[in-house]
C-alpha cells in the first residue's frame, strides 16, 4: 500500500486496496476487541437499560483547523450530542468518504486524532466502512458516526423548561466557527483563535443528578441564539440573554466586528448549555467551574412569561430582539 | 468601562427636558448598526426618534452602473472586481434576464467580490494577461483609499468603473425644502475624519440645526445624540465634534489631496432620487482611456424601462432619505428579506433594512414593545 502516498479510487474497489486501507489505517489505530473488520455487521450484548443513539455527519473545511480537526469533531460531535441527551456514550460506528488524492499522511492524523477523541470518551469503535469518491466530488474527507449510549438522565427536555428557569454556559462561544472561517478564508486577520473542539462528556455528566437540571444543548451549528429559540419555543416564553455575561473571546468579538457578525450565532464544539431550575444555578456553575472545560462557565439568561421570542439585553441597558438565523454566515462548520 | 459610561450618557439624557417630538438622523451605516445591535433605542425617552437616513452608498448606486457592470461580466472578456455588497442588489431587468452580478457570476461571467481595493491591484499584477475591471461604489471613505491606490498607479489591465458619492450633498438636499426633516443631526465620524468636519457646518449656520460628529461605540455615540439634545434644548445649534481624537480639524490632507487628484466632483444620479448637485466622484480626464463607462458604453442600453428607478414597490429611496422607517415599507419581512431581498437596503451590510432585520426588529410593534 504504501507505494502512493495518496487516496487512489483504487482503495475504494472492494479489494485488496481497500482492506488494506481498512486494516492499515483504520483497524490499527481504532480497533479492539469488539471490533471486527471480517464481518458485516457487530454483535454487541447490551445489558437492559435504556439507551440512546444517535447519527452525525462532519464534513468542515478545512479538514484541519487549529484546534482540531474533521477526525476529533466526528467523535466530540457524537459523544456530545449523546452527552446532552443524558447519556453515556459506549459504542460508536464510523463511515468515512475519503477524496482521491488525500494524502495518507493527513488520513493518518485524522485517524489518529479521532481515536485519541474515542478514548478520552471511553467509547469504542464497533463498525465502520470506507469509501473513495473522485477527485473534486469530495472536500478530502468526510466522516459520519453513529454513537450508541446508556441513558443515565432520560427526562433531559426542552419541553421541561418553564418561566423562572435560568440559562446557563460552560465557556466563551464564537470559538470553533471563527477559528474555522480565519483558517478557511485569505483575511488579513491573524487570530490565535483556536476551536473549542472538544467533548463535554465531562461536563454533562457531572451535573446529571441535579434534579433541578431541565435541559442540556451543546450550541453547535447556530450558536446559542439557535439555542434560545429552541427554549422559547418549546417553553412559549421570553428568553432572555444579557450581554455582558456571555463570554466571548476579545480575538472572536474582534473578527465578529469587523465582518459584522453576531458571536451569539457561530457554532460552539465543546461547550454546553443548561438551563437550570433557579436554586440549583450555582451548583451546576460550581460543579462546571472545577470540571474540565468550565472554567469560565456562566450564567447567561433566564426564561421569563412572555411571548415566545429572544430578547438579547444589551451592555448599555437596552433590548434587542436576537431573531432566527437567517442567512449562514458559514457553511461547512462540523 | 464605556458601558458604564453609555449608561451615564442615557441618564443625562433622560433629564433633559425636551420637546415632544424629536427626530435626530444619522447618515452612517456603521452608526446605524451600532444603534439598533446595542438596543439604543429601546433606551431612550419615547419622544426622541432617530432616524437612518442616507449612509449607505450601495443602496444608492445607480442602477444603470450595476446594469453595466453585468453586462460587462457577460459579453466582455474581463473580471468585474466588486465589494460583496453588490453582489446581490437586483436590477431592473425582466425575470428572465441576469439581474444581479451574483446570477452572472452563476451564469459563468467573472465576478469576483473583494473587501478591499488592494485585491483588485494583487489580481492585477499576477494576472498580467487577463483585464479586470474595479466596480467601485462608495462613500467618501471608501473613495479615499479607491483614489490613493489609483494615484499610485493603476496596473494597464484595469479599468474602472466608478459610483462614488459625497455624504453632505444628500443631507443639503434634504434640508432644502421648505420644513427640515429632521431636528438634530449625528454627522458621520470616518466621513469627518477623512473630509474634515467642516463640511458639516451647513447644517447648524445655515439651517440652525443642532449637530455632533459621532464615533461608532455605544457610548461615543449617546455623547453625540447629548450633544444634539442639549443644543436643541438650549436653542444653541452649533457643531459639536464629539469624536475629536479621530477626527482632527481639516479631515486628512493627503487624503482630500489624493481624491482631488483622480477624481472631480460631479452631479451624480442617486437610485430611486435623482440627479443631486456635485453629489458625485467622477474620474477625472487623464483616465478616461481607463473608464469603464467611456469603454463599454455600447453596452448601457438608455432604453431600458425603469431604468435607474428601486424595483417596483420598493421604499428603499425613502428609506434612504428617512422620509419613513425600513418597517413601513409595504414589502419589509414579506417579499423582501435578507435570503431573497427585493431593494437594496435589504442587501447591503450598510442598509438601514437589513441592519433592522439583523437586529430582530420586524414591525413597529417592536420598538415599542421593547422599550425599557
Amino acid at each position: 500500500m504504501h507505494d502512493a502516498e495518496r487516496i487512489t479510487l483504487a482503495h475504494g474497489n472492494g479489494g485488496r486496496r481497500t482492506r488494506e486501507l481498512i486494516d492499515e489505517i483504520f483497524a490499527t489505530r481504532l480497533g479492539g476487541p469488539d471490533l471486527d473488520t471480517e464481518v458485516d455487521a457487530a454483535r454487541l450484548r447490551l445489558p437492559g437499560d435504556d439507551w440512546a443513539v444517535t447519527v452525525d455527519g462532519f464534513t468542515v473545511e478545512p479538514i484541519e483547523f487549529p484546534g482540531g480537526d474533521i477526525g476529533a469533531l466526528a467523535v466530540h460531535g457524537t459523544v456530545n450530542d449523546l452527552s446532552v441527551s443524558g447519556a453515556e456514550p459506549v459504542h460508536l460506528s464510523v463511515s468515512a468518504f475519503l477524496e482521491e488524492g488525500l494524502e495518507f499522511e493527513v488520513l493518518v492524523r485524522l485517524v489518529d486524532s479521532f481515536a485519541r477523541a474515542a478514548k478520552e470518551a471511553g467509547v469504542t469503535v464497533v463498525a465502520g466502512d470506507t469509501k473513495v469518491v473522485p477527485r473534486g466530488h469530495g472536500g478530502g474527507a468526510y466522516f459520519t458516526t453513529t454513537g450508541l449510549g446508556r441513558i443515565v438522565r432520560g427526562d433531559l427536555s426542552a419541553k421541561s423548561v418553564r418561566p423562572g428557569d435560568v440559562i446557563l454556559v460552560s465557556g466563551p462561544v464564537g470559538d470553533h466557527g471563527i477559528a474555522v472561517m480565519l483558517a478557511r478564508e485569505s483575511f488579513d486577520l491573524r487570530g490565535d483563535v483556536r476551536s473549542d473542539c472538544a467533548s463535554v462528556l465531562p461536563l454533562c455528566k457531572t451535573v446529571w443528578d441535579v434534579p433541578g437540571l431541565r435541559f442540556l444543548r451543546d450550541p453547535t451549528r447556530g450558536g446559542i441564539a439557535t439555542v434560545a429559540h429552541e427554549l422559547s419555543r418549546a417553553a412559549r416564553a421570553t428568553v432572555r440573554l444579557r450581554e455582558a455575561e456571555i463570554p466571548v473571546r476579545d480575538p472572536v468579538r474582534g473578527v465578529c466586528e469587523m465582518l459584522g457578525y453576531d458571536p451569539y450565532y457561530l457554532a460552539c464544539e465543546g461547550r454546553v448549555v443548561a438551563v437550570v431550575a433557579p436554586d440549583e444555578a450555582d451548583v451546576v456553575l460550581e460543579r462546571w467551574r472545577n470540571a474540565d472545560g468550565g472554567a469560565d462557565a456562566r450564567l447567561i439568561g433566564r426564561v421569563d412569561e412572555g411571548p415566545a421570542r429572544v430578547v438579547l439585553e444589551t451592555s448599555i441597558g437596552g433590548s434587542r430582539i436576537l431573531d432566527e438565523l437567517e442567512d449562514d454566515p458559514l457553511p461547512r462548520i462540523c | 468601562m464605556s458601558d458604564a459610561k453609555a449608561r451615564e450618557w442615557i441618564e443625562a439624557i433622560h433629564q433633559l427636558d425636551l420637546p415632544s417630538r424629536v427626530r435626530v438622523m444619522n447618515v452612517c451605516g456603521g452608526h446605524e448598526r451600532t444603534l439598533s445591535m446595542a438596543g439604543i433605542r429601546s433606551v431612550l425617552p419615547k419622544n426622541v426618534e432617530i432616524i437612518p437616513g442616507p449612509g449607505c452608498p450601495v443602496c444608492v448606486c445607480p442602477e444603470e452602473d450595476l446594469y453595466l457592470a453585468i453586462q460587462i461580466a457577460l459579453h466582455r472578456d474581463a473580471t468585474v472586481m466588486t465589494f460583496g455588497d453588490m453582489l446581490r442588489v437586483p436590477t431592473n431587468v425582466p425575470k428572465r434576464e441576469v439581474r444581479t452580478l451574483e446570477q452572472a457570476r452563476a451564469a459563468g461571467a467573472r465576478v469576483v467580490p473583494i473587501a478591499s481595493p488592494s485585491e483588485v491591484w494583487d489580481a492585477a499584477m499576477a494576472n498580467p494577461s487577463e483585464r479586470f475591471v474595479f466596480f467601485a461604489a462608495g462613500f467618501e471613505t471608501t473613495m479615499a483609499p479607491v483614489a490613493a491606490r489609483i494615484a499610485e498607479g493603476l496596473p494597464e489591465n484595469v479599468d474602472l468603473l466608478i459610483s462614488g458619492r459625497r455624504t453632505w450633498p444628500a443631507v443639503a438636499t434634504l434640508l432644502a425644502g421648505d420644513r427640515a426633516a429632521f431636528d438634530g443631526l449625528i454627522a458621520p465620524g470616518h466621513v469627518a475624519a477623512v473630509m474634515g468636519p467642516e463640511e458639516w457646518l451647513f447644517v447648524p449656520e445655515t439651517h440652525g440645526i443642532p449637530s455632533a460628529v459621532s464615533g461608532f461605540r455605544p457610548d461615543q455615540l449617546l455623547s453625540a445624540l447629548y450633544s444634539v439634545l442639549r443644543q436643541l434644548v438650549e436653542k444653541t445649534p452649533v457643531l459639536e465634534n464629539c469624536y475629536a481624537h479621530a477626527v482632527p480639524a481639516g479631515g486628512n490632507a493627503q487624503a482630500r489631496r489624493l481624491l482631488d487628484t483622480v477624481f472631480e466632483i460631479v452631479d451624480a444620479p442617486w437610485r430611486g432620487i435623482g440627479t443631486l448637485p456635485e453629489s458625485g466622484y467622477g474620474l477625472r480626464p487623464a483616465y478616461a482611456a481607463r473608464d469603464a463607462r467611456v469603454l463599454h458604453a455600447d453596452l448601457a442600453d438608455e432604453s431600458r424601462k425603469r431604468m435607474g428607478e428601486m424595483p417596483a414597490g420598493c421604499g428603499c429611496a425613502d428609506v434612504v432619505l428617512g422620509r419613513i422607517y425600513p418597517t413601513e415599507c409595504a414589502l419589509y419581512g414579506t417579499t423582501c428579506v435578507p435570503r431573497s431581498p427585493v431593494g437594496p437596503c435589504m442587501v447591503s451590510d450598510e442598509g438601514a433594512c437589513r441592519i433592522w432585520w439583523a437586529g430582530g426588529i420586524r414591525s413597529p410593534e417592536d420598538l415599542r414593545t421593547l422599550h425599557a
